[in-house]
């Protein structure tokens, strides 16, 4: 045995001696004996502790990477699926602006013209269509009005042929007297029978052209009569319901502007939220780069952690070569089972379990426990998550 | 339809009423000499009591205008309401007509 002990316990011996002297020495020596026996107690009790400590470490180490691994992985996929939901949110934003460039517009023959102008012009010329009405009817009345007089001009002509007939008939009655009272005075008659029968023959022609006017008259009457039947189914169809009809049209007009405005409006307010909602995914996105710097975090606290292993290390190689060989290295089983007792997570637990208990198992480079252990009890780890 | 005529001072009233059609046209043109023949300077026609007119009657509603303006005579519709102001506004008559309410 080598140490400060033995050299202290030497040099009482030298300076007390004697036979009071032995039995103080042999006091001293057990005391010392018992001294050096509780220092290798609690030294080996530290190199127990150590190498749990160690062990320890190991684990936090892996559990550390593990997670810095499982955060770098979710946070990759959450970003990608950010980033899709992001494009389609502009695809949405885009094509809802589409519409909206379009929704207050109508094509013409090739010509992008705005609904309210197309209504406007549109009731123009529907208004224009009711004027033409009102100046149809207005004519088609002077012309009613017109042939009311013509065929009142008509009947006095006829009234007048029957006056000519009437004269004539008086005049062949006088012609046919005078050529009787002619014959009657004999040579002295003769000349005046000649005028006589003049007058008969002119009566004669008269009453043909009278015949000829009466048949062109009634022509005339006819085509008058018809044109005015004509006319007046044109005018007794009224018009006045399609006249009224713009009425209806103006307010489904006003309803259709109304609607497709409100239609713009709605459209151009989906467009900002989805342009939002793009951006403020691509904030999330940003916001999301925290992982990088938690994992070059982690990564110093992992270093640290190795710093301090290896300390360890060596304090318990060259603790166990101190040590004399009889010495115990007590496992510490009571620290063991209180920090088991901290982990809720099953899986977790299990990994320590193995790494502590079972002399790092679970810790070996195929990792075949861990997938092992992992598969049955994955689920409900991930249920303890939340 | 029916209508009576009132002269007062420069204004000679004709309240219609009934329905204006194109069977009326023959009445019609009698009061639009009526009108011409009277010495009133504006010729009013009341149309509170008239509660029909169809487009042969607007026709004849503007050949009285052409005929009293053709005599120098100041020619206006008043009180119009119902079907026949409707008719009135959509077909604005407004622009040919003075319509006064």
């Amino acid at each position: 045995m080598t140490g400060p002990g033995a050299s202290a316990l030497g040099a009482s011996e030298l300076a007390l001696g004697g036979g009071a002297v032995g039995e103080a020495v042999t006091v001293v020596a057990e005391e010392a004996k018992r001294t050096a026996a509780l220092e290798h107690e609690l030294l080996g009790m530290w190199v127990g502790f150590s190498d749990v400590q160690r062990k320890t470490l190991a684990l936090l180490r892996f559990e550390l990477d593990r997670t810095s691994e499982l955060v770098e992985s979710s946070t990759v996929d959450l970003s990608g699926r950010f980033r899709v939901l992001a494009e389609a949110a502009r695809d949405q934003a885009s094509h809802v602006d589409q519409i909206v460039s379009m929704a207050q517009y109508v094509e013409v023959d090739e010509d992008k013209v705005p609904v309210e102008q197309l209504v406007i012009s549109m009731q123009a010329v529907i208004g224009e269509m009711i004027g033409s009405i009102i100046m149809l009817s207005q004519k088609a009345m002077s012309m009613v009005y017109l042939l009311d007089d013509v065929q009142k001009d008509v009947a006095d002509l006829e009234k007048s042929i029957a006056d000519i007939d009437n004269i004539n008939r008086q005049t062949n009655f006088l012609a046919l007297n005078a050529t009787i009272e002619a014959n009657r005075a004999g040579e002295a008659g003769r000349t005046f029978a000649v005028v006589a029968s003049e007058v008969r023959q002119l009566s004669k022609t008269t009453s043909a052209l009278a015949d000829h006017m009466r048949s062109r008259v009634a022509a005339v009457v006819g085509g008058v009569r018809q044109g005015h039947d004509i006319l007046r189914k044109i005018a007794t169809t009224d018009m006045s319901p399609q006249i009224l009809a713009k009425e209806r049209v103006d307010k489904a007009m006003g309803s259709l502007v109304a609607q497709t405005n409100h239609f713009h409006d709605v459209l151009e307010a989906a467009s900002s939220s989805a342009s939002e909602m793009s951006m403020n995914i691509g904030q999330m996105i940003m916001g999301m780069q925290f992982q990088d710097r938690a994992k070059q975090q982690l990564e110093h606290v992992g270093d640290s952690m190795n710093v301090i292993d290896s300390g360890l290390e060596e304090l318990i190689s060259r603790t166990r070569i101190a040590l004399p060989d009889h010495v115990e290295i007590a496992p510490a089983r009571e620290w063991i089972d209180h920090l088991l007792g901290r982990f809720t997570l099953s899986e977790m637990r299990q990994r320590f379990v193995r790494q502590l208990l079972l002399e790092g198992t679970a810790l070996d480079d195929l990792g075949a426990l861990d997938a092992h252990g992992g598969g049955a009890e994955s689920a409900a780890g991930d249920v303890e998550l939340f | 339809m029916d209508y009576s005529l009132d002269i007062k001072d420069q204004e000679a009233v004709v309240r219609l009423s009934g329905r204006l059609t194109f069977n009326d046209h023959a009445k019609l043109r009698a009061l639009i000499k009526e009108m011409i023949g009277n010495d009133a300077k504006c010729q009013v026609l009341d149309l509170s009591s008239l509660e029909f007119v169809d487009s042969a009657g607007i026709g004849m509603l503007l050949i009285a205008r052409e005929e009293l303006e053709g005599q120098n005579k100041k020619f206006l519709l008043r009180r119009a309401a119902g079907q026949v102001k409707r008719v009135l506004t959509v077909a604005q008559l407004g622009k040919l007509i003075t319509i006064e309410d």
